[in-house]
């Protein structure tokens, strides 16, 4: 039996002893005989997509096993209760929970309203939980949003709210799954931000993390898990991996692929960009950034053709789209990813192999599985290798890299920078500023309907 | 404004217009319900609602014309041998089509507050204790709407791109599963977060109990006598029915069913234009 490793010096706000958990149908253990203490501060919860960090997590509030079902074996306590024995919706007092997806966590319409919806489940009396709300909302940075509507705000305020929404349940652990991968630079800072003053406020914090540079800092521990085992290593000896840049620098740009001439658009009829005038050329890659909201997307679906300008002329040389949307998993709907594959191949009527970019982007070893089966981070790739294999002409992205761990980036910079160098021009949106730095030929930036040419910084 | 108010209001108004046959009385109540919708929503964001009552009212109108071959005023007739549509056509079956579409609108309409001036909270917040968890799910789930319109067009345009395109029902396979499969993941993570909070753990309380003010007792005063007061008036007969068949006589008002109906346009006056 492995030692217990503990994550910090002080009492254990949860505690992994030799926990082992197979998912529903699954004949390998997602976790296997984890043994974890987590104290107080922050500990950095790292590893490869697919590697158990979300399963990881979710064992620490008993969504895993109360909710997803399965097989569990060992023991996992949190603040004394026996987290196998206790449902999920009992351990919310002592654990909460922020999700990846901003989207997909709110209940309320209202900040405030959605801040006090986990104090209405458990019962707190009305008279209590005003100030229990706004204490939240001031410690997670986000007073002045409480009377907003939720579906006004930005993704990295929305997560914000979600951590209010925590808060308020007074609880002795935060766990934090990835709460940035969608967000921007500054969405991403202040939420980060927050769960430094959650530390400092003395709760105990467990946050799975792309974003590194300033938790590494900060983080009391970081717990590497990787293939359903858990590593604790200490953050001074620990160096998240960097992005190793070896593609190779592209060949001069070709003719033009497209251009947009004075164009004014947004969905809905609302113009989101204003007279937009901007050009790509074969060859080269093109990198937009700015923040949420700036109409990075809506730039990208009107170069693909998929959204008519309101004002102005789009003119796209004829060939084929690689279309990455900003929801992967809007296109995964075959069994099995080498199908997903196969099947654009096909339609493009091109001979080549799936196996070849399934390879390149380090699926092979899932090509028979369920796409929708995978991690995020796995899924990402499953469906960048739906849509970029073969010669496109125009390849659009839309934040590729989100949820991705430094390997998985690695090989997508690789493919890239192949259809780039075949002459291929590309269009990526990323708030990825390492992507970004290692590929972009030119960067623009998207803010406000308004587009601003920024210089590259290629690596 | 209070959801217990409002919910007096619609239920005054869909009594009486489900209560009576005589169209005088229902086009008052949707008068009611239509500029109390008007002042309060705006005829703006009404839009999407007059195209859907219309085309409702349109297509019972002509159905019940085509279908309905009674009455004594003949407009024209189409020959016995053509199936479904031959026979007479009938003034009364027009009439009595119109009808049943005023019902219509004006339950639709009635029924309207409660998506276009109150947040799924106000609704929640005015539902009795024992339902409270019941509807806290179906707000919920009510979030997840927007998110399968929006997941529909993504998968759409992302599949067109791919190269799919449009061939008979069978091929639509390719967009509908992944949208059917992306709102079922959506469910499964808001019922995941909803559950990581708690829900189901005890009795649920309230952030906000919304409080009756002077002018929400005074709407709920004026539903309650226009339904009563509209009884009554049946009752001693001064609220007479209306039939179309067999042949078209023009509704009769009565001065006290009239005055129990205008009642319902009290909200015009106490209820706020919603920004």
């Amino acid at each position: 039996m492995p030692s217990l490793v503990c994550t910090g010096a002080d009492v254990a706000a949860a505690r992994l002893i030799q926990l082992t958990y197979w998912y529903p149908n699954s004949a390998v253990p997602a976790l296997s005989e984890v043994s974890l203490d987590f104290s107080e501060g922050i500990t950095l919860v790292a590893g490869p997509s697919g590697g158990g960090k979300s399963t990881l997590l979710r064992v620490l509030n008993g969504l895993v096993p109360h909710f997803h079902g399965g097989r569990i074996s060992g023991r996992a306590d949190v603040a004394g209760a026996d987290i196998i024995r206790t449902p999920t919706r009992n351990l919310a007092r002592t654990v909460g929970f922020v999700f990846q997806d901003p989207e997909l966590q709110a209940v309320y319409d209202v900040v405030e309203r959605e801040v006090a919806f986990g104090l209405e489940n458990i019962g707190v009396p009305a008279a209590a939980m005003r100030d229990r709300v706004d204490e939240a909302l001031g410690e997670a940075g986000v007073m002045h949003l409480a009377r907003r509507r939720v579906r006004t705000l930005s993704g990295g305020e929305r997560q914000r709210v979600a951590i209010a929404s925590v808060l308020a349940m007074q609880p002795r652990l935060v766990v934090l799954d990835e709460p940035t991968s969608q967000l921007d630079d500054e969405g991403a800072s202040l939420v980060i931000s927050s769960a430094i003053r959650m530390a400092q406020a003395g709760h105990s914090v467990v946050i799975s993390e792309h974003r590194l540079e300033r938790l590494t800092q900060v983080a009391e521990n970081v717990v590497v898990v990787d293939r359903g085992t858990a590593e604790v290593r200490q953050p001074s000896a620990w160096r998240p991996i960097r992005l190793t840049m070896d593609a190779t620098i592209g060949r001069s740009p070709g003719a033009e692929a497209w251009s947009l001439s004075g164009v004014t658009a947004g969905p809905g009829g609302r113009p989101v960009l204003q007279d937009v005038n901007l050009a790509g050329r074969r060859g080269e890659l093109v990198a937009l950034s700015g923040p949420n909201g700036g109409g990075k997307t809506t730039l990208l679906r009107v170069i693909a053709g998929s959204l008519e300008p309101l004002a102005g002329k789009v003119e796209r040389r004829p060939g084929r789209i690689a279309y990455l949307p900003q929801n992967p998993t809007a296109l995964l709907h075959r069994p099995t990813v080498r199908s997903e594959v196969r099947l654009t191949l096909d339609r493009a009527r091109e001979p080549d192999d799936p196996d070849q970019m399934l390879a390149t982007l380090g699926l092979l070893a899932m090509a028979e599985r369920y796409p929708r089966d995978l991690s995020s981070g796995e899924r990402q790739r499953a469906a960048l290798a739906a849509v970029l294999p073969g010669r496109p002409d125009l390849v659009l992205l839309d934040e590729p890299t989100r949820g991705m761990d430094p390997f998985a980036r690695g090989a997508l910079i690789k493919v890239v920078a192949a259809l780039r160098d075949a002459g291929s021009a590309i269009v990526l949106a990323t708030h990825d500023a390492e992507l970004r730095d290692a590929l972009a030929d030119r960067v623009v930036t998207v803010c406000g309907g308004m587009v601003t040419e920024q210089p590259a910084m290629r690596t | 404004m209070n959801a217990r108010t409002v919910a007096a209001w619609s239920a005054a108004c869909l009594f009486i217009v489900l209560f009576t046959t005589n169209p005088a009385y229902k086009l008052i109540v949707l008068l009611a319900a239509f500029t109390t919708l008007a002042a309060s929503a705006g005829i703006r964001r009404m839009r999407r609602l007059l195209v859907g009552v219309a085309c409702i009212g349109i297509v019972d109108v002509v159905l019940n014309f085509v279908s309905a071959h009674l009455g004594r005023t003949i407009l024209f007739s189409l020959p016995d041998s053509i199936p479904a549509l031959g026979g007479v056509y009938t003034l009364e079956a027009l009439a009595s089509g119109l009808s049943g579409a005023i019902t219509i609108a004006a339950a639709i309409f009635a029924a309207a507050p409660f998506s276009l001036m109150l947040q799924p909270h106000d609704v929640m917040d005015a539902l009795p204790r024992a339902l409270s968890r019941t509807g806290t799910a179906i707000a919920a789930s009510m979030n997840l709407v927007s998110m399968v319109g929006t997941t529909f067009t993504e998968v759409t345009e992302a599949q067109r791109l791919r190269g799919w395109r449009p061939r008979g029902p069978a091929s639509w396979a390719e967009v509908v599963v992944p949208v059917v499969l992306t709102s079922a993941e959506g469910s499964i993570q808001l019922a995941e977060s909803m559950e990581a909070r708690g829900f189901g753990s005890a009795t649920r309380t309230t952030f906000q109990r919304p409080k009756l003010g002077n002018g929400d007792w005074l709407v709920i005063a004026a539903s309650s006598l226009a339904a009563a007061g509209f009884v009554a008036a049946s009752a001693m007969g001064w609220a007479s029915d209306w039939y179309a068949y067999p042949s078209l006589s023009a509704p009769r008002i009565g001065l006290a069913p009239l005055a129990a109906c205008l009642l319902l346009f009290v909200p015009v006056l106490m209820w706020p234009r919603r920004a």
